[in-house]
Parts: C-alpha cells; sequence; structure tokens
C-alpha cells in the first residue's frame, strides 16, 4: 500500500511537470508574439487562456488519478 | 418581498437547527490525535450537517454547532418519510445511516426487534438485520444543496437588483451594482459573439446564468462556514450533462458526418478515427466536469492542508511553539492562496462557460456558414496595418 501511496505521489509529480513545460512554453511564445505584435494581443491573451485550460485539464486528470490511489 | 423570501428561509430551516450536544465518540477529549486528512475530507465531503464549529464544553470536551438538515427517504415499501438527525432516523426502526449512506433495516420479527435497541446503543447494526432487497433513495437536502438554493437566491437578489436598475436608469448610466455586472455581461456576451456568432442570442441565457452561478458559488464556497459546490463533483457532473446535451442536440449534419466518417480520409484509418471521434463526444463534457470539480476542490485542499500546519507542527497542542510557527506559515500562505483562488473564481467560471461556448459552436459550424469566421475578421486590419506601415516606411526611405 505504501509504495502504491509513493508511487501515486511521484504521478503527482510527474502531471505537474508535465503541465509546468505545457504552460511554459504556452506563456513564452504568447510574450513572443505579444511583443511582436502588440495591436492582437487580445486575441492571443484569450487564445493562451484556453489553452492553458487545456493543458490544466490534463495534468488534473492525472492528480484524480493519482487522488483515486490514495482514497481507494 | 425579499424581507419575505428570507423570513420563508429562515422558518423552513429553524426546525433543523438544533445542536445535538453529546456526540461522544466522535468528539472525545481535547488531547485527541489530529489526522489532517481526515479533517480535510470531513470539511470538503458533502454531508447531512451543517456543521459550524465546535464549542468547547469546559471539562475538556467539545459539543459541535450544526445545522442539522433533513433527510428525505423514499423507498417503495415504507414510502416517503422525513427525519431531522441522525439519532432520531436510527431510532424510527425502519432506517438506519451511517457514514451518509441509509440502510432499510428488516421489521417484523420479534427477534429483530431487541437488536433494534442494539442499534440505539452501538450505532452499527448487525449485518443481517440490514434488509438489502428495499431500495432506499435518499432525496435529503444535503450541505451542498442547500447551499446551492444560498447562491440560486444570491444570484435572484443580485440580478434582479441589476435589472431593476435597466428600467430605473433608463437612458441614464448604469448606477451601484448595475455599473459592476455590466462589463462582466458584456464580457461574456462577446465571448459568446465570436464563437457562435449570429446565433449567439439563444445560447446567452444559458451562458450568463451557468457562468455567474459556477462564479457565485464558488465565491461563496470561499467564504468560512460554507461549503465548495462546485468542489462536489455530482455538481460539476451535472453541470456537464446539460453541457453535453446543448453540445450535440445542436449539432448539425456536418458535425455528426465528421464525427462518424470524417471526408477526405482514407477508409483504413476510418477504423481507428470512428471510434475515437465517437468517444471525443463523451470525453469533452466529463473533462469540464473533472476540471472544474478538480480544480476548485485542490484549491481548498491547499488551504486546508495549510491551515492544518498549526496543528501538525504544533503536535495536537503539546507544542505551542510550534503551533505559532505554522500560525504564522499557515496564514501567510492561505491568504496567498486565497488570493489565488478568488482568481481561479472567476477563471474557472469563464472557462466552462467558454468550452461549452466552443464546443457548440464547433458542433454548429457548417461548411458554408463558418461560426469561427472571425478569425480572419480579426486577421485582416492587423495585416492592413502591416502593409500600411511598410508602405510608409518606403516612402520615409525615398523622400
Amino acid at each position: 500500500m505504501d509504495t502504491v501511496l509513493g508511487l501515486a505521489g511521484a504521478g503527482a509529480g510527474l502531471a505537474a511537470m508535465g503541465a509546468g513545460l505545457g504552460i511554459g512554453k504556452l506563456a513564452a511564445s504568447a510574450v513572443e508574439s505579444i511583443a511582436r505584435q502588440p495591436e492582437a494581443s487580445g486575441d492571443i491573451r484569450g487564445a493562451m487562456i484556453l489553452t492553458a485550460a487545456l493543458i490544466e485539464g490534463a495534468a488534473l486528470f492525472a492528480i484524480v488519478v493519482c487522488l483515486l490511489f490514495k482514497l481507494i | 418581498m425579499y424581507k419575505k423570501i428570507l423570513i420563508y428561509c429562515i422558518a423552513f430551516l429553524l426546525p433543523f437547527a438544533f445542536a445535538h450536544a453529546n456526540d461522544p465518540e466522535q468528539h472525545a477529549e481535547g488531547g485527541k490525535k489530529f489526522e489532517a486528512g481526515k479533517e480535510i475530507m470531513h470539511h470538503i465531503l458533502d454531508s447531512h450537517e451543517w456543521h459550524f464549529f465546535d464549542m468547547p464544553q469546559g471539562n475538556g470536551k467539545y459539543s459541535p454547532v450544526a445545522l442539522d438538515l433533513p433527510w428525505i427517504l423514499y423507498s417503495k415499501e415504507n414510502g416517503l418519510a422525513f427525519y431531522t438527525s441522525t439519532e432520531i432516523l436510527n431510532e424510527s426502526g425502519i432506517y438506519h445511516a451511517a457514514h451518509n449512506k441509509v440502510h432499510a433495516l428488516k421489521t417484523g420479527e420479534p427477534a429483530t426487534h431487541e437488536t433494534h435497541t442494539d442499534v440505539a446503543v452501538h450505532g452499527e447494526p448487525h449485518e443481517a438485520n440490514i434488509d438489502e432487497n428495499v431500495k432506499v433513495y435518499d432525496f435529503s437536502m444535503t450541505k451542498t444543496s442547500l447551499q446551492m438554493l444560498l447562491v440560486g437566491i444570491a444570484l435572484l437578489l443580485v440580478f434582479t437588483s441589476v435589472a431593476r436598475g435597466y428600467s430605473k436608469n433608463k437612458g441614464k448610466a448604469p448606477s451601484g451594482i448595475q455599473s459592476f455586472m455590466e462589463p462582466i455581461v458584456m464580457f461574456v456576451r462577446d465571448m459568446s459573439k465570436e464563437y457562435l456568432g449570429k446565433n449567439h442570442e439563444r445560447f446567452l441565457p444559458y451562458q450568463l446564468t451557468v457562468f455567474f452561478f459556477i462564479w457565485f458559488s464558488n465565491l461563496l464556497g470561499l467564504m468560512p462556514f460554507n461549503s465548495n459546490i462546485m468542489g462536489n463533483f455530482t455538481v460539476t457532473c451535472m453541470l456537464a450533462v446539460i453541457s453535453f446535451f446543448l453540445i450535440n442536440v445542436n449539432g448539425t449534419k456536418d458535425y455528426w458526418k465528421h464525427i462518424i466518417a470524417m471526408p477526405g480520409v482514407p477508409k483504413w484509418v476510418l477504423i481507428i478515427l470512428t471510434p475515437v471521434e465517437l468517444l471525443g463526444i463523451f470525453i469533452k463534457p466529463v473533462a469540464l466536469a473533472i476540471r472544474l470539480f478538480a480544480n476548485i476542490s485542490a484549491g481548498h485542499f491547499m488551504v486546508l492542508a495549510l491551515v492544518s500546519l498549526i496543528f501538525i507542527l504544533g503536535k495536537s497542542g503539546e507544542s505551542i511553539g510550534g503551533a505559532v510557527a505554522g500560525g504564522v506559515l499557515g496564514v501567510a500562505f492561505s491568504l496567498f492562496i486565497f488570493t489565488l483562488e478568488m482568481l481561479v473564481a472567476i477563471l474557472q467560471a469563464y472557462i466552462f462557460t467558454l468550452l461549452t461556448t466552443v464546443f457548440i459552436g464547433m458542433s454548429m459550424a457548417s461548411h458554408d456558414d463558418h461560426a469561427h469566421g472571425h478569425d480572419e475578421h480579426h486577421a485582416t486590419p492587423v495585416q492592413h496595418s502591416e502593409v500600411n506601415k511598410d508602405l510608409r516606411m518606403s516612402d520615409f526611405g525615398v523622400s
């Protein structure tokens, strides 16, 4: 049981790492594009939030799976 | 009128507002070991009582101050029945409740009558005494459903006063709460217009309702003594089911054609693609529900874990220095998380509404009528200005 819990914790960490990388890359390109084209900053921001939500959703799936291990 | 509503609400709740003073098994003496995980789950999960705080009785014992919510049970055999607190429910001899789950008890036999008193004493019925054949439907008003009603009342109060503002300030600038809500309503409307085009007016009432419902319940969930509605998976699931129907009922012929047999794709690829697309119909709303649920309950987990630091570092009251350190740490970090959660509250409401809108827009798009044609519309002025800039630059260079 303890091994499962440890693995669940490691899984949560990995999910956070993946999501962090994803959102970091997204934010970097968004900021770059806003710097390149400040007129389009509104559209870029909207697209950025939408994509960040989708990436975060994938990470939260992993977190929920890890939580299930803890609860079951 | 609002006073009347309030009085009705209070009159409805008062009969259930009695504190069950002695619950010795659950609330033992003060030196009890603190279990962070258990305590956090107690705060996160739905329950049949609205627990506010534990009142110290002076002799090292605590009595909970809580609002007991009614148990409304239905079974084919016993009909509809109302009970107040768990004790009364257990003493009824018909049902037994343990860990928020209700079982029907076997009745009629004299032998079981003795075990009924057993139930009242030990709190756990004999396995044989539970009648598995009786299906009990639990329609009880739980903490979450009551909180949802409160959010509904808050929405009614706020938005009727906003709506009254429009008849009162006709032709004038908005005032009061109206001027606070107007930009937010406009924000949701513009988002809707962007993805749904000319169809947006059909969906706007639903979008505004779901946006403000999620936002208000998230904000209310951050306040002390309130439960987190969107941290309850059932609630987000139902919201997602509504989204599911909105997406698929409004699906055009093109939408279904792209799911069942994607045009322009080799036949053998369809063997893989069609099941994936069919699964995608269900994954979209499931992802919506999980995203909202996980975001909100994760925020509550974090705040509660930080507050638990006081008790963990204080070793359940043994080390005062540890408790003070935990208090300083906990308050500082939970203040940060609370501020973040205020942002997350509106962000998640926005994302739920936005994604529902995007999916509806995708299902309603057909080849001759692109609901997402706004992209080109937005892109053109930017390109023009760039071309103009280049021209001016070259003009400057020539002159």
